[in-house]
């Protein structure tokens, strides 16, 4: 591999036995070329772009391979289990926190090529192969008069088998709901690679719900190659609501009372007031104060009903449809990434969820205990995802480090984490866990990880499925 | 009104001056460029993934818009070996530029990576598939090798340029162009033309690109036409976006056959159902998204079905860019299958106003019109 360093390498190599039989099998949908491993050798884990520009790579898979069907998965993993080789699923690489990384070499699978769509109009369902891209999908709904409603700021690089495995949730989350309640049924390749499919039943009492088990697995249980989520009719009408609030708490509680009167807006977002400034600086009556945005959509006698409950009961400024249509517009532009890491600043976003009485606290805390890190330019968060219970915030924190980029880089991480577990936060609300979390995990779960390990072990017991990622 | 980066300035008030901090200050001041595009390109989770045609069909992270930025800034880094292995990925390309309609940037993949394969082609790195093109551009000027003997128009007073596409393989479109302009009153006239350059272009030739681009100037300015009709999106592209970068002059006005033909079509009539897929040269080249669905709408009782992808989201045929149909042709007519499914769930008959894209339509057995055989069509009855 040329002039480039590999951060974790790895000794294990690829019998060439495994290699033929694999090539037997896919033919040219194999590649050991080093532009294709080099193309494999991370996620989009935001310390990794500081690593690419000092020309180094996070680890090297062996071989790269592009299976077609679900027959050609269990044929792949069924390999790599005979031979006790590691396998790691690909699917759009937007993964933030290293969960796709290769780091014990193996063999990568990109789902990419499996992206069949088949509609089941009647029954408000589709069917989607995992590799499907989640724009491609979508648009093809709307043509159609449906809408998934999942739009993660990923929407448009990602894949429906990632967003299963990574457990995502969308802008939209507040309405539609996280991943997790799209997905009525699905399909996956078990480590030893027979094929377990889990059917989309409405409902089912037939035991626990097993299809949770590889919502969120991360790769680390089977691959999931299909699935069945639930649609909606496409929205019939769409009404944008901002407003200007004087305090973070003032906005929390205001949707906090929306939610509790029954009101389901498809989007809310309230920004601190950095990020009012950061987001809205063109809009001078909500300069320096917190901005929150609502969008409702649906039917239009529901969303009208839900727009005289938020007027009701938001205590702040009604600033009307501008902010909303300006986040609209702006809402997948990813630029801060490309444009400061070259700069030397590390810059990266940590999610996490609490209930609301421990909301404020925990904003709070985050905020201090991240700013406190010796190279912080700055913090900011806002709150991107609302729940009778709590809520979801966003953080996003930028530094210069005067040392190695790593180290101050795990060193916000790690305040981070270790403070929301004092607070009694998750440690993750959407971009789960990969390698980045890791070490955290067990704290957050508790017994509960005894219980994931164990799991894994019993369906996984050659440990070949994405090793060592999730700390298990 | 506050402007874009004062919040931060805000925040960095009063922190202690640390390495870099001075270059972020200069940044948001707007005294310092930042990355270069490639870099920047290079450095984006592939927020463009989803329009790329590469992407969808072929669904490779090496060939993916920010993969290819990534392979082109490791070889111009030194850390990638320039080879044929390394660079086939950059030439997995349309170049139709549909990533530009989503980057917060506005950056072309292609042009990004294009130095690259320039360096390459000047260094003798290039697939053995393009030399006959590079061949038959030297020799005859043409992409197709030696031009048929061909029946000139000498009189007229616009110059009909139909490019190598209409030439070789639709003389019928050529025809029926002349006839549709003739209805109007224009006297169209042709000429012994040469290529516009774009293949040489697209492959990486640049010598040879701005060689055939000054013979072509040459012949176009010294026809005597004031205006230019073209039946092909590339060669409008070529003389009106890429010459002029090259600093090389067209006199007269250049107008795609849709452009020139725009708010001239009047009170037409016909019946029947047909879908459309917009060339990417002219929804995204031209910037005229919206112009091959309007000349359809605006004839009388023709029922048009809009397909999913159209406009700025238009889908390429897969035989654009020069390269992937020579390199790979399964992948350019997978591409152009699965633009042709998605067609066809609207109609039997596509229409198009681009050669390129009619031949890959029909070359996957895909009815396919030109919008001059469909106007030729309804203006017969």
């Amino acid at each position: 591999m040329t002039n480039l360093e590999v951060v974790m390498r790895s000794n294990h190599e690829l019998p060439s036995d495994v290699l033929k039989h694999l090539i037997s099998i896919l033919g040219n949908r194999v590649s050991t070329k080093d532009v294709d491993l080099l193309s494999y050798s991370r996620d989009y884990w935001p310390i990794t772009l500081h690593w690419m520009l000092k020309g180094k790579i996070p680890a090297l898979a062996r071989a790269i391979v592009w299976p077609k069907n679900t027959r050609e998965v269990q044929d792949v993993v069924k390999i790599a289990y005979e031979n006790a080789i590691p396998v790691y699923t690909y699917g759009g690489g937007s993964g933030v926190l290293g969960g796709a990384i290769p780091e014990q070499g193996g063999i990568v699978v990109d789902m990419k090529k499996m992206r069949s769509i088949k509609l089941h109009e009647e029954n408000l369902l589709v069917e989607v192969e995992a590799g499907t891209n989640g724009y491609y999908l979508e648009k093809y709904l709307n043509k159609k008069g449906y809408t998934l409603g999942h739009f993660p700021q990923s929407l448009y690089p990602s894949t429906i088998g990632g967003w299963i495995a990574t457990k995502a949730t969308g802008q939209f989350s507040t309405k539609y709901g996280g991943i997790e309640d799209m997905v009525l049924g699905l399909e996956a390749v078990l480590p030893w690679g027979d094929v377990v499919t889990l059917k989309p039943h409405v409902r089912s009492a037939t035991g626990p719900d097993l299809k949770t088990l590889f919502i969120g697995s991360e790769g680390i249980l089977g691959i999931i190659t299909k699935t069945w989520l639930k649609i909606w009719p496409y929205p019939e009408k769409r009404i944008l609501l901002s407003f200007a609030s004087e305090t973070l708490e003032e906005a929390l509680d205001s949707v906090n009372r929306i939610l509790k009167r029954g009101a389901r807006p498809a989007v809310v977002r309230i920004y601190d007031i950095v990020e009012t400034k950061r987001h809205f600086y063109k809009f001078d009556e909500v300069y320096g104060k917190i901005a929150t945005i609502i969008i409702l959509e649906g039917d239009s006698k529901l969303v009208e009903a839900e727009k005289q409950i938020i007027e009701e009961e938001f205590k702040g400024k009604a600033l009307g449809e501008n902010l909303v249509k300006h986040w609209l517009e702006t809402r997948f532009n990813v630029k801060e990434a490309s444009e400061f890491a070259p700069l030397g600043v590390v810059f990266d976003t940590i999610e996490v969820s609490i209930h609301w009485s421990k909301a404020i606290k925990l904003y709070r805390s985050l905020i201090n205990v991240m700013r406190s890190v010796k190279g912080t330019l700055f913090v900011s968060a806002h709150a991107s995802h609302f729940y009778p219970q709590g809520v979801c915030f966003y953080f996003t924190f930028a530094g210069i480090p005067k040392g190695d980029p790593t180290e101050y880089y795990n060193e916000v991480w790690d305040v981070a984490m270790k403070t929301t577990l004092e607070v009694g936060g998750a440690i993750s609300h959407h971009h789960g866990i990969g390698r980045q979390r890791g070490k955290w995990l067990k704290e957050d779960l508790g017994l509960a990880f005894e219980v994931l390990k164990k799991v894994k072990n019993a369906l996984d017991e050659k440990k070949i499925m994405n090793p060592r990622n999730m700390g298990v | 009104m506050p402007r874009k980066w004062d919040w931060l300035k805000d925040e960095i008030k009063g922190l202690e001056l640390i390495r870099s901090a001075p270059l972020i200050f200069k940044f948001i001041s707007g005294k310092l460029n930042g990355p270069d595009d490639l870099v920047k390109c290079a450095l984006c989770p592939n927020m463009c993934r989803h329009a790329c045609p590469i992407s969808i069909v072929d669904g490779k992270e090496t060939t993916s818009p920010a993969g290819k930025a990534r392979i082109a800034f490791f070889i111009r880094d030194g850390k990638l070996e320039l080879n044929l292995e390394n660079i086939e990925p950059l030439y997995m390309c349309l170049s139709c530029d549909a990533c530009t309609q989503w980057c917060p940037f506005e950056f072309s993949v292609s042009n990004l990576t294009r130095p690259i394969k320039e360096e390459a082609v000047k260094k003798g790195i290039t697939f053995k598939e393009f030399s006959e093109v590079f061949k038959n551009l030297k020799e005859y000027g043409y992409v197709y090798g030696e031009p048929k003997d061909e029946k000139m128009v000498r009189d007229g007073n616009i110059l009909y340029l139909r490019g190598c596409t209409i030439r070789e393989k639709y003389p019928e479109v050529e025809k029926k162009t002349s006839k549709v302009l003739e209805s109007l009153g224009y006297k169209p006239f042709t000429t012994s033309e040469k290529c516009c350059g774009i293949p040489a272009y697209n492959l990486g030739n640049i010598t040879l690109f701005k060689k055939l681009a000054k013979e072509q100037a040459e012949i176009i300015n010294s026809s005597g036409a004031d205006v230019v009709v073209t039946s092909c999106p590339s060669c409008a592209y070529a003389y009106r976006v890429l010459y002029p970068k090259y600093s090389i002059k067209i006199n007269p006005k250049i107008f795609h056959i849709t452009e020139f033909l725009e708010g001239k079509i009047k009170g037409l009539k016909t019946k029947g159902r047909v879908t459309f897929h917009d060339p990417c040269k002219l929804a995204i080249g031209l910037k005229r998204p919206e112009l091959l669905e309007k000349l359809l709408l605006s004839i009388e009782g023709l029922e048009v079905k809009s397909p999913r992808r159209k406009g700025k989201e238009t889908f390429c045929c897969g035989y654009g860019g020069s390269a992937i149909s020579r390199l790979n042709a399964q992948l350019a007519d997978e591409i152009s299958n699965e633009r042709l499914k998605e067609l066809r769930e609207e109609a039997e008959v596509i229409v198009t106003a681009c050669p390129t894209c009619k031949l890959a339509f029909e070359s996957n057995y895909g009815k396919t019109l030109d919008i001059a055989e469909l106007l030729y069509d309804v203006l017969r009855g």
